[in-house]
């Protein structure tokens, strides 16, 4: 039996010796898929190839199911637009398929993440060296994009992220990473500017609670919001993270109160946590100036439908809104679209996804080719009008160094009579804004 | 009364309140362990599917809670004895990890179902007989809460007194301390096993039905009170009734009072904490018999 | 005689076959799917000594598995200290900590040990979520290094470098596992997980003996922690420190058979590629059908077959040897030794 342990014992050295000595070497045999595979391109593209394939990672199962089939139902949408012929002013819209590339079809791949950043980086993976992606796009969940994008960018694949907001992501000095949406940054920063607007019209408030869910992204919020609040001198009166899978949140709701209802409350949930603070602030009557969400699960569907009239007066900032399309028509064709599809409108991470997808088919396209490098650089180049997208911003344009469109901008929505309605920025208002948030008593 | 006792004793108030639906949720639970010493950890998914009964009891027919409520105690009856037919009855003797494999499985498969049948979708119940709230002193309290506090104590009573008090109790408590020797003086053992599924689960459809009155649902509910549930059980002792109802109010006022008087975030740790003091001392839990 | 060399040269075909295995297989996925299947394999072996074993049923290894991940990659990211240096002082803080759990929750049996290995393993949670100094609950990004070193413990291009250094860790502890079966710690360990009383009365001193396989649990499992960290590059404490890792590494090993040495390996290689392969065959077709599957296939063989896929293979032993077909090896099929020796 020792012997047997012996030699055992000595395979495993041997095992380590040989990884030791073969890892250094970049041309290892057992490598030979990325090596070979640029060169079996570049042979194809003179004659351009048929299709283009595109991989979208999303959390198609586990608990963000219902956002995941939104934003592959955006993806899918846009690229039917791309494919075929529509009369929309959009990019790519007017042709069929991708016009530099002698109409080639834009073939969409999905994986599933399940929310868990192991899974996305090992669908990226999955999509890049076997599906062989000349892009991807994804992935909702910023801890997912974090390791997704970091496959794409070991690998020199493009990585367009069009609904992420963690402002880490586009800090980490990545070539291949590139984001449409605004992020929390600038949504915080919003959150301030809005403030200091309404005091000029008179609506003071005296400083600011936050309470936010304790995960990456309500963590990044506050302490966003918390340096915004100095730099723009309002006192932080209360600073309550907590964790979202909450039975009971009275006693985070009682610690409000106690902090005084005079204030602005910034408040960072999820869904269910969203509800359930909201019947909670009802019970114990609790009502501050504002209540001015971090999105999320204040604008998910659920959130109007569940709670019905008790949702009303709430203000959360938004990337998008229906009512937008008063001023932008192209708004409500795409929608019209979405709808007739899919049967629900669209919302501010469908419209995001939609617009993400035909960002990276506009570079694929200007590119030329599917060569990662050529892609890269037009997308570094990418400069589209305010009116070809759907979205409330001056255009999309990245900036050079962190890849961060840098034209993008927030706004800011109140539901009124359980519809969305934008009041900020004032000039793309569609409902005057209901101020301050009426007493429970009161309604 | 000065407004920091108003605040504080309204934290007190939602604290027990909190504490009587850990307690019920508790009590089904610990029921069926004392009987077979089997920790059911698709409890929360029996949970999460009395709320839905309820719910599409109410959605469908309109059918409010307080009405639907002996309905869905009636469903989740019938669905603990299938169980058991199915699959506990199966791994009765085999070791404990077996046993908690199969519950385990039977958690993912529900709750994956319960994705797949109704969607992720968060969904809640409107104005329903039960809804409001009661003013006492400036203190709030929350109707629905208020009932699903009646219902834990109504039920664990009845529970209480089924065991105590009839005969059908006593066989199952027999049954309970000694299964060969039960089955010798003529229990059927078999029936007892399915008994005490039916009981545990018709208490997990009471709490379901009530909490749905004042809870969004959607299919990881259950993640929500599984885990402090569980604390609840260890911390009564497992298999104890008065136990798991005692230390569901203690969870539910150190919960809410601590969370207020320390930090929110840090309020779960605080019920852990106090678990692993308390099984520290003493590994039986508070009421449990070694 | 005949037998033993029989089976030496099964191993050594199967040692080779794995080494060799980044060589035939070239896909990515494939090998990253290996990779995974490899990790698990140690993570139940790992949960195994204390689970199967010493019959200890935790949920909280989670907490050993973070801290593995959280030691190596603080000491790397603030000051620069190798990976491979913080691996070895993750797992001594995970066996600190190990010793500390485990001391007071030793005196609980069954049931209320496991509630108390989740409760600590949600402090654990709690506490790195709030714990600015390692990020919180942003966690930590790993840098990106590129030149496939195996000093740096990081693979770009070479993906075969993680593969080998899992499997060396799989190897270690497949005779760590392989010498504490034939040890009298071994033995004392059975006989605790048997019956612990009658343990106590042969003057086994209990505790001690159940903190001795925690502490060589944790630190295998802090040691893969800090492989998962190099591996995915970014943790956080809903990833790492997750009440899933807890229950997925108690799952391969009962799936596969505890108290055995070839069950977890199995379990891993059964469960892991599922996992994998549903989810990207039925990726976004049918929600979360997968899962129900996976669920009903957990409740199925836990009511066939409580012992996990070993029993099934021990029965089928048992009747071959019933038959008469292996008559020279009857002591090996009673179901202490059968697993053992289908790897020796």
């Amino acid at each position: 039996m020792l012997r047997l342990t012996r030699v055992l014992l000595i395979l495993v050295l041997a095992g380590l010796v040989l990884a030791g000595c073969v890892a250094p070497q970049p041309a290892a045999p057992a490598a030979p898929a990325p090596a070979e595979q640029p060169a079996a391109e570049e042979a194809q593209a003179p004659a351009a190839p048929e299709e283009i394939v595109i991989g979208a990672i999303y959390p198609l199962s586990g608990a963000l199911a219902a956002t995941g089939v939104d934003l592959k139902n955006a993806v899918e949408l846009a690229t039917d637009i791309i494919n075929n012929e529509y009369d929309l002013n959009l990019p790519l819209a007017k042709s069929a398929g991708l016009p530099n590339l002698g109409g080639a079809k834009i073939k969409l791949v999905f994986g599933d993440h399940e929310a868990d950043p192991e899974k996305g980086a090992a669908e990226a993976e999955r999509l890049i060296t076997t599906e062989n992606v000349t892009a991807l796009v994804g992935s909702y969940n910023s801890a997912v994009t974090a390791t997704a994008s970091q496959v794409a960018e070991r690998e020199g694949v493009p990585f367009l992220n069009p609904e992420s907001t963690s402002p880490t992501l586009t800090e980490r000095g990545f070539q291949w990473f590139f984001r449409t949406t605004p992020y929390d940054k600038l949504f915080a920063e919003n959150f301030f500017e809005f403030l200091d607007e309404m005091k000029a019209k008179g609506y003071d408030v005296s400083g600011v609670a936050i309470l936010n869910e304790n995960t990456l992204w309500g963590t990044d919020v506050a302490t966003l919001e918390n340096e915004f609040a100095q730099q723009y001198g309002y006192e932080v009166v209360a600073n309550i993270p907590y964790e979202a899978k909450a039975s009971d949140v009275s006693s985070e709701v009682q610690k409000l109160k106690a902090a005084g209802e005079d204030v602005a409350l910034l408040q960072a949930s999820y869904v269910s946590d969203a509800i359930l603070y909201m019947q909670t602030y009802k019970q114990l009557d609790y009502a501050p100036t504002a209540i001015i969400a971090m999105d999320a699960g204040f604008v998910a569907s659920e959130f109007v439908q569940t709670l019905g009239d008790d949702a009303n007066y709430i203000l959360s900032r938004e990337v998008w809104a229906l009512d937008l399309a008063e001023s932008k028509p192209i708004i409500k064709a795409v929608n019209d679209m979405y709808k007739e599809r899919y049967g629900t409108n669209m919302n501010g991470n469908s419209a995001r996804a939609f617009t993400g997808m035909l960002t990276l088919a506009d570079a694929i396209n200007r590119a030329g080719s599917t060569d990662p490098a050529a892609i890269q650089q037009a997308l570094l180049e990418t400069d589209i009008p305010a009116d070809q997208i759907i979205m409330p911003w001056k255009g999309i344009k990245f900036d050079p160094e962190t890849h961060q469109n840098v034209l993008g901008s927030g706004i800011i929505v109140q539901i009124q009579d359980g519809e969305y309605k934008t009041v900020w920025p004032f000039d793309l208002a569609s409902a005057e804004i209901v101020w301050p948030f009426p007493k429970w008593s009161e309604r | 009364m000065s407004p920091e006792l108003v605040l504080f004793l309204q934290t007190l108030v939602s604290g027990i309140l909190i504490g009587f639906v850990f307690s019920l949720l508790s009590v089904g639970l610990t029921l069926i362990f004392g009987v077979m010493d089997i920790v059911n950890f698709a409890h929360g998914e029996h949970l999460m599917l009395a709320m839905y009964a309820t719910f599409w009891m109410w959605t469908l027919w309109g059918i409010d809670p307080l009405f639907s409520l002996p309905v869905v105690a009636l469903l989740l009856f019938i669905l603990g004895v299938i169980t058991y037919r199915l699959l506990i009855r199966y791994v009765l003797d085999a070791p404990m990890l077996a046993q908690i494999f199969v519950t385990f499985g039977l958690m993912v498969f529900l709750r994956n179902l319960a994705q797949v049948l109704w969607s992720e979708d968060y969904r809640r119940i409107g104005d329903t007989l039960l809804s409001g709230r009661i003013e006492l002193f400036g203190i709030f309290i929350g109707r629905p809460q208020l009932f699903a506090s009646l219902g834990a104590v109504i039920t664990t009573g009845l529970l209480y007194f089924f065991l105590k008090r009839t005969r059908t109790g006593w066989a199952l408590e027999a049954t309970a301390e000694d299964k060969e020797v039960a089955g010798l003086m003529g229990i059927n053992t078999e029936r007892m096993f399915a008994l005490a599924w039916g009981l545990g689960l018709a208490s997990v459809g009471v709490a379901g039905a009530l909490l749905a009155t004042f809870n969004p649902i959607f299919p990881e509910v259950g993640t929500v009170f599984v885990l402090v549930t569980f604390v609840a059980v260890a911390l009564g002792g497992f298999g104890s009734v008065p136990g798991a109802f005692i230390a569901g109010i203690i969870i539910g006022i150190v919960q809410v009072l601590g969370g207020f008087l320390w930090e929110p975030r840090f309020k779960t740790v605080l019920i852990y904490a106090i678990y692993l003091g308390v099984v520290f001392i003493r590994p039986q839990g508070l009421l449990g018999r070694r | 005689m005949q037998r033993i060399r029989w089976q030496l040269l099964v191993l050594v075909l199967v040692v080779l076959l794995l080494l060799a295995f980044p060589f035939y297989v070239a896909q990515p996925f494939l090998q990253r799917t290996m990779i995974l299947v490899v990790m698990w394999s140690v993570l139940g072996l790992a949960w195994n000594i204390l689970g199967g074993y010493a019959g200890q049923v935790s949920f909280g290894h989670a907490i050993f598995f973070g801290l593995g991940a959280y030691t190596s990659t603080y000491l790397f990211t603030e000051w620069g200290i190798s990976p491979w240096l913080g691996m070895f002082v993750g797992a001594g803080v995970a066996v600190l900590v190990s010793i500390v759990i485990g001391w007071p929750s030793f005196r609980l049996v069954g049931h209320y040990f496991a509630i108390a290995t989740i409760a600590a393993g949600e402090i654990f949670a709690v506490i790195f979520r709030n714990w600015k100094a390692v990020g919180g609950a942003v966690g930590i990004y790993l840098p990106i290094i590129r030149g496939d070193r195996l000093i740096d413990y990081q693979f770009q291009e070479f993906k075969a470098g993680y593969y080998y250094i899992i499997l060396a860790m799989l190897a270690l502890i497949v005779l760590v596992t392989y010498r504490l079966e034939r040890t009298r710690m071994g033995y004392y360990l059975k006989a605790i997980r048997e019956d612990s009383e009658a343990a106590r009365s042969l003057g086994i001193n209990i505790t001690r003996y159940k903190l001795y396989a925690m502490m060589i649990s944790a630190a295998f499992t802090a040691i893969v922690g800090t492989f998962y960290a190099q591996f995915v590059l970014y943790i956080s404490p809903n990833t790492v420190f997750a009440l899933a890792i807890s229950i997925q590494m108690a799952l391969v090993a009962i799936l596969g058979g505890t108290g055995t040495l070839l069950g977890p390996i199995i379990g891993a290689a059964v469960l892991i590629p599922m996992a994998e392969y549903t989810r990207v065959y039925l990726a976004g077709r049918a929600g979360g059908l997968h899962l129900v599957v996976y669920g009903l296939l957990i409740m199925l063989i836990s009511v066939y077959q409580p012992a996990g896929l070993m029993g099934i293979y021990r029965e089928w032993q048992h009747k071959r040897a019933a038959r008469g077909m292996v008559n020279d090896s009857l002591p090996v099929a009673t179901a202490e030794g059968g697993a053992d020796d289908a790897v020796a």
